[in-house]
């Protein structure tokens, strides 16, 4: 099992590699996610504008649009994410808005389950120069940067070493019952963490990793956008 | 390879000074022979230099031939093209190890620098350990060994071993330890690291009977992941504190995702040396006071402590700052807050934790009684004893008398002994030293023997409270967290 999924994920990442790409798209990046277990929004890839209602049926309103390209990795600062359509005419609309950036690249638009939950995070994986790859986690949506809430540790990390991220991390307090809100699932948060550091360990040709949001959902975390960059060369 | 012989490396019988010049100057291979012979190395000094002649009464040798018999260590300092032969010498005469301190190697970034420094490595893998080049040596107070340039540090051992790959950052801590109370089991400057560094020293030191705390400093490492699991290994066994010197807040390097962008060094050093239970520290003063509290305090987690000073702001200060660590200051209870605040001065006084004892002139035995009593409250885990010592310049000036003659600083020191030993709850003494112009000489005297007369007795000093309970704070989270790790 675990042999077969690293077989398969290291077969998707030369293929991508040879196609010469630098990131994956978002779709690419969580088929990666999806072999390791990790909790991913119901979505569907469509190239085609007639696909874009029966695909919206299929996972249900609200739903979200985003264009999925590997020569776009930072798609909602270009305004190519359009969330919380309810019905078929908003969605054709997000389409038409979202579709022309793709022109002559390769992916397409994916049609995405719409995640509720008021809190974010972000996980993802890094290569140090001196420790290789690194784990990290802290608060999500568009805060992660600027308060600079990110703690890392080295991979492997123990399940203590995942769940001690959760404690030196300022975004703690969000994690706990808040405002109505129930307790973060901890141990799925933790499993995840321990499983981005494996990716890391398992792939030398992975260079990055963004999971930003992983969205609570109620107590469940969802990775609701993923970005994997390769390494050059 | 064979096992290293750090027995004859660090406590040498036998040692030879390379490059020592008897035309005199105070150059590294003459400083480091008097800075031997001053601090009372135990061993026999055997110089070299091919023009021979004498220095300081003592013969040299021409060759390292030359010297009847086998050495044990040897003090390499000829300029770099010379080091890689003086070295293959030393390992011929059985050295078990070298110090190499002159520089113009790796450091150099040129294609010599480099390659001295690569005929070095490929000696030492023949069978001499090195330590350096570019380095200020050893300091081991057991057997005399010192540092460059150190001919007055203590001869007194104790349990901090401490890895510096900058030998400015060694000779300082040396110093600054030797006030402070700190007792050296070995100081290693080792420089370039072209053969002995951090990850092996790290092993050793774990192994080491006479260390019991290791601190560092570090710049960068020769290999992350053997590092990483050396200094794991060492801090599930003791204490080990670390200052990172060249951090940056970004990555340095071309990155695309937000995760990178914000995995600069600061960021990965800092998660890394918490995920191994290390105490990272933000200075060299910070590093030192962590090394006094984990030698000083017994191995625990201080959850509580009752602080005791005269005048009410020290207090609020110390209840500040023992929250930025997590340690509580309980109030006592009605009953326990009678039974001190009889015994103290009134008005003024108030002892509901934080104690404020009024004024800075309570006679030690009456604070010796303050402390007993308030060590009954078993939420107090530690005492932090705030004293304003220097008040007693004012005293004595108006008095027409010495500092020195008036101030109770030895009977102090007894009595805060004894009261932490018969209640088993450790005393942290604060002794602000808040008048050190020139025409208070006299206090500075009288607060540097002050500061003896405690730690001569066990009692850890420090000079500010902060600085007090961030030392306590490390020694409470390791111990903390290492109990969690064994549990898990």
């Amino acid at each position: 099992m675990t042999a077969d999924r690293v077989a398969a994920v290291a077969g998707l990442l030369a293929q991508v590699a040879a196609r010469g790409q630098e990131n994956l798209a978002e779709h690419e990046a969580k088929q990666v996610l999806a072999a390791y277990g990790f909790p991913l929004t119901r979505e569907i890839l469509v190239t085609s504008r007639e696909d874009v209602g029966p695909a919206a049926a299929a996972i249900g309103y609200p739903v979200a649009l985003k264009a999925s390209s590997p020569d776009i990795p930072h798609k909602s600062e270009q305004g190519l994410v359009r969330l919380g359509l309810t019905d078929e005419p908003a969605a054709l609309e997000a389409y038409a808005a979202v579709a022309p950036a793709l022109a002559g690249r390769s992916g397409g638009v994916l049609v995405q389950e719409m995640i509720t939950g008021r809190r974010e995070l972000a996980m993802g994986l890094v290569r140090d120069p001196d420790f290789g790859p690194c784990v990290m986690f802290g608060l999500g949506g568009i805060f992660t940067e600027i308060l600079a809430d990110a703690v890392f540790r080295r991979a492997p990390l123990e399940p203590a070493d995942a769940h001690d991220m959760m404690e030196e991390s300022r975004s703690r307090r969000i994690l706990e019952a808040v405002r109505g809100m129930p307790p973060a699932d901890r141990g799925t948060l933790a499993e995840m963490l321990m499983s981005l550091g494996q990716i890391g360990l398992d792939h030398r040709a992975v260079a990055e990793i963004d999971l930003n949001p992983v969205i609570l959902a109620g107590p469940r975390p969802v990775v609701a956008d993923a970005l994997i960059v390769l390494r050059g060369g | 390879m064979a096992e290293t012989d750090f027995e004859r490396i660090f406590h040498p019988r036998r040692m030879a000074i390379v490059g020592v010049s008897s035309e005199g100057g105070y150059g590294f291979a003459n400083g480091m022979l008097l800075a031997c012979r001053a601090m009372g190395f135990a061993g026999e000094i055997l110089p070299v230099n091919p023009k021979g002649g004498s220095f300081a009464g003592q013969t040299i040798f021409r060759s390292l031939e030359e010297i009847p018999g086998d050495i044990d260590f040897a003090v390499i300092a000829v300029p770099a093209p010379a080091v890689p032969e003086a070295l293959e010498a030393c390992r011929r005469k059985g050295a078990a190890g070298a110090e190499v301190l002159t520089a113009g190697f790796g450091e150099t970034g040129t294609p010599e620098g480099r390659g001295l420094e690569q005929e070095i490595r490929e000696i030492a893998a023949r069978g001499i350990r090195v330590v350096g080049p570019n380095c200020f040596g050893i300091y081991c107070p057991a057997s005399g060994l010192t540092l460059l340039p150190g001919p007055d540090l203590s001869r007194e051992p104790g349990p901090v071993a401490f890895l510096s790959q900058s030998g400015g950052m060694s000779i300082d801590l040396a110093h600054l330890g030797g006030w402070m109370g700190l007792r050296f089991s070995k100081v290693i400057s080792f420089g370039n690291g072209a053969d002995l560094r951090e990850a092996e020293l790290l092993r050793y030191l774990t192994d080491d009977p006479e260390t019991g705390v290791i601190a560092m400093y570090v710049e960068g490492v020769a290999d992350g992941g053997d590092f990483f699991q050396a200094i794991r290994e060492a801090a599930r066994r003791k204490p080990v504190v670390v200052l990172k010197g060249g951090l940056s807040e970004a990555g340095g390097r071309a990155v695309v995702g937000h995760t990178a962008s914000m995995g600069g060094s600061r960021a990965i050093w800092s998660g890394v040396l918490r995920q191994v239970n290390a105490a990272r520290v933000e200075s060299l003063e910070e590093l030192a006071q962590a090394c006094l509290a984990f030698s000083y305090l017994p191995a625990r987690v201080f959850r509580g402590i009752s602080a005791v000073g005269g005048g009410g702001a020290l207090g609020a200060a110390a209840s500040d700052a023992a929250e930025a660590y997590g340690i509580r200051v309980p109030e006592f209870s009605a009953d326990l807050r009678t039974r001190i605040e009889a015994i103290l001065p009134q008005p003024g006084s108030s002892a509901a934790n934080p104690i404020d004892v009024a004024n800075p002139f309570v006679p030690p035995a009456l604070l010796g009684r303050v402390l007993r009593l308030a060590a009954e409250d078993g939420r107090v885990d530690l005492q932090v004893l705030i004293s304003l010592l220097y008040h007693y310049k004012s005293q004595a000036r108006a008095m027409g008398v010495g500092v020195a003659d008036i101030t109770p600083h030895a009977e102090l020191a007894e009595t805060v002994a004894t009261a932490a030993a018969d209640s088993g709850k450790p005393v942290v003494m604060v002794l602000p030293d808040l008048k050190r112009g020139p025409e208070d000489l006299d206090l500075a005297e009288m607060m540097a023997r002050a500061r003896e007369e405690f730690t001569g007795r066990g009692i850890p000093v420090f000079g500010a409270i902060g600085e007090a309970l961030r030392a306590i704070g490390h020694v409470s989270a390791y111990y903390g967290r290492r109990l969690l790790g064994e549990e898990s």
